[in-house]
């Protein structure tokens, strides 16, 4: 699990690269200056590609954060 | 590379000063993470730069390619397909995909492809274009089962190639679809659910070899200009030392084809003017024998020099650098012994060095398709054709120099040397922007021109250009120097010169200036001249006439020229198109 939380804080932080590793974790859409829907696309690839999952397309309105992101990866991953 | 790469790639910092390279992307749908794997492919090809990719409007290609004119952009990198000639062959659209309306689509991506063609003509002679034609499988739009061609498919492919084709009459480069399809199955390519959600058509992967193919056509690498060979287990089968000139081969009855194959495409190589060169350990008068086969298929009058003895194929390599005037970063050396590449590698470390893989068939294809990549280059010149020859020549001629040494004077009095001079400025005309960016040697500051800066820096009214040809009695050299500047009260400004090295120890580069101080009765001439870690050759050049190392702003009067300057021997003719 811990490997999986440092690999989603890497992505973000490829994303958004003014965050720190400490911010990220607390990161959310709103809060985040440039989480913009071109963005949360890049994100979403990023993140895709590095646990090799698919993100249920019904499911993308509600990572809005950090925290609901890491929730879907981690049911993807199969650890919830 | 992967995605997370390129925006790792992307977060590293240019240096602040780095000069910017702004490229321009267009294509119909979002551009999101080609336009990121292009940045950062860019950047790892041209690390110094600042990286800008600007992108136009999402579904309009061809209004966007339009007003491209009003983009000041070093490149632009066009991505088309198949919505972007027809809406219906997409699928986020629903204009309907009847039977009955197949021959209108047809009919529009005709008229698509004319207006986009006609846009390409017009700015492709003023910026440098790299095309990326359709790479994704048409949608389920006819009526006949995938797997059977039909008329439809048949009519827009037809279509595509007469767009292609009519691309290629320009100077836009367009991305080989058979190379795309060796690195980029075609089942692998489209993401519906990214083209749905997000209106970004291709899978990462997909978009990665797109983007970085897009960028090698901006950069258009300097191709590589020698390549030295090994002859036993390579040029041919077999050890011509142990089995005899009679037991070598290189076709299908001894199983040694693949060598016939490489020397097929040295014979190529040396058509397009790539120097060929062999380093052989090996009995010279056997080697001799070996080339007097009829059947070969690389003739030895194709090769020059032949440097074979039993030494270290190192010292072959350092004479053979030494006689075709080249640094090793434009030299491939081709052996099938490990060792012998390791030890060129060793005492030049920027050549090249490859196997030849003699007993793996796929592995030695894979080797000529290497080969016809580092060789390749946009065109083949009149230059390219003579240029074997004329390193011969030049090889003759300075044996024959060495005769007159205490008489040189007499040596270039009796070489009856011709300069044929054109001021014209044909942006068109690439080779003289090939001899600015690939001269070391006799070149006033360094500085490499794009196709783009090349043509802006042309079309200033107060440019002159000057591109110089030269012949003597030994034979052409074609047009080996370029020099452009501006003219002012008196004086005149030269932004760049340079001088092919095949032309060097003919007072050519003195001739020009003689001829440029009378042309423009000028009195004095100013260069922006700068170091470089080669350009030793035109340091001391000026160096003749200031007495000590030149600075920059070099300043030479046409009397300090005139006390310095040897006497003269070139018969100069101005060409009629200047």
């Amino acid at each position: 699990m811990d490997d999986v939380h440092a690999r989603l804080v890497k992505c973000f932080s490829n994303v958004f690269p003014s965050l720190s590793a400490t911010e990220i974790p607390n990161s959310r859409m709103t809060s985040v200056e440039g989480w913009d829907s071109v963005a949360m696309v890049t994100l979403l690839a990023v993140i895709e590609e590095e646990f090799e999952i698919q993100f249920d397309p019904a499911d993308l309105e509600t990572m809005v954060s950090f925290d609901s992101v890491w929730t879907h990866v981690s049911k993807l991953n199969g650890y919830s | 590379m992967r995605l997370s790469e390129a925006l790792e790639i992307l977060k590293k910092t240019p240096p602040p000063d780095g000069p910017p390279l702004k490229v321009s992307l267009v294509c119909g749908f979002s551009p999101l993470h080609l336009k990121t794997f292009i940045g950062a492919h860019l950047q790892l090809l041209f690390p110094e730069r600042q990286i800008e990719v600007q992108t136009g409007l999402y579904g309009d290609l061809a209004g966007t390619l339009e007003h491209l004119d009003r983009c000041p952009v070093d490149a632009t990198a066009i991505v088309l397909e198949w919505p972007d000639l027809d809406p219906r062959l997409g699928i986020r659209r629903l204009g309907g995909w009847r039977p009955r309306d197949l021959p209108d689509i047809v009919q529009n991506v005709r008229a698509q492809n004319l207006r986009i063609q006609r846009t390409v003509d017009r700015l492709s002679a003023r910026m440098s274009l790299a095309i990326c034609l359709p790479t994704l499988p048409l949608p389920p739009v006819s009526f006949t089962p995938g797997w059977r061609a039909s008329r439809f498919d048949v009519d827009l492919q037809e279509s595509l190639a007469w767009l292609n084709e009519s691309i290629s009459q320009t100077n836009a480069r367009v991305v080989n679809h058979q190379h795309i399809s060796w690195l980029s199955p075609l089942r692998e390519r489209f993401d519906v659910k990214s083209e749905i959600l997000f209106g970004f058509p291709y899978k990462l992967p997909h978009a990665e070899i797109v983007a970085e193919l897009l960028v090698r056509l901006i950069q258009n690498p300097v191709p590589k200009k020698g390549l030295i060979t090994d002859l036993d287990d390579t040029l041919w089968a077999g050890i011509v030392g142990e089995v005899g000139v009679e037991g070598i081969s290189w076709d299908l009855d001894h199983h040694s084809q693949m060598h016939g194959l490489y020397q097929q495409l040295l014979r190529a190589l040396a058509d397009q003017g790539v120097l060929i060169a062999v380093a052989s350990k090996n009995d010279a008068e056997l080697v001799d024998e070996a080339f007097g086969k009829a059947d070969m298929i690389l003739p030895a009058n194709r090769i020059f020099p032949f440097d074979v003895h039993w030494s270290a194929k190192s010292e072959s390599v350092s004479r053979i650098l030494n006689t075709w005037n080249m640094g090793p970063e434009s030299v491939v050396f081709v052996d099938d012994s490990p060792m012998d590449l390791a030890e060129v590698k060793a005492a030049h470390p920027d050549i090249d060095c490859l196997l030849f893989p003699k007993n793996d068939y796929q592995a030695a294809y894979e080797l000529l398709v290497r080969l016809r990549d580092v060789f390749g280059k946009d065109r083949v010149s009149d230059e390219d054709a003579i240029r074997l020859d004329s390193i011969r020549r030049a090889h003759k001629s300075a044996d024959a120099a060495q005769e007159f040494s205490a008489l040189p004077d007499r040596f270039l009095r009796e070489a009856k040397g011709r300069l044929t001079v054109s001021f014209a400025k044909a942006s068109s005309d690439l080779r003289a922007l090939e001899l600015v960016n690939k001269t070391n040697q006799f070149n006033l500051n360094g500085k490499r021109q794009t196709e783009v800066s090349w043509r802006t820096y042309l079309s200033d009214p107060d440019v002159f250009l000057c591109v110089t040809a030269y012949e003597d009695k030994f034979g052409p050299l074609g047009r080996i120097a370029v020099l452009g500047g501006r003219v002012r009260v008196h004086t005149l400004l030269i932004d760049v010169w340079v001088m092919s090295c095949r032309a060097f120890s003919r007072r050519i580069e003195h001739s020009c200036l003689d001829h440029l101080f009378r042309k423009f009765a000028i009195e004095d001439v100013v260069f922006d001249f700068g170091i470089t870690p080669r350009n030793g050759p035109i340091r001391g050049f000026l160096a003749e006439f200031s007495g000590s190392p030149p600075e920059p702003g070099f300043r030479l009067s046409r009397k300090v020229f005139l006390e310095h300057c040897p006497p003269l021997y070139h018969d100069i003719r101005e060409s009629t198109d200047g």
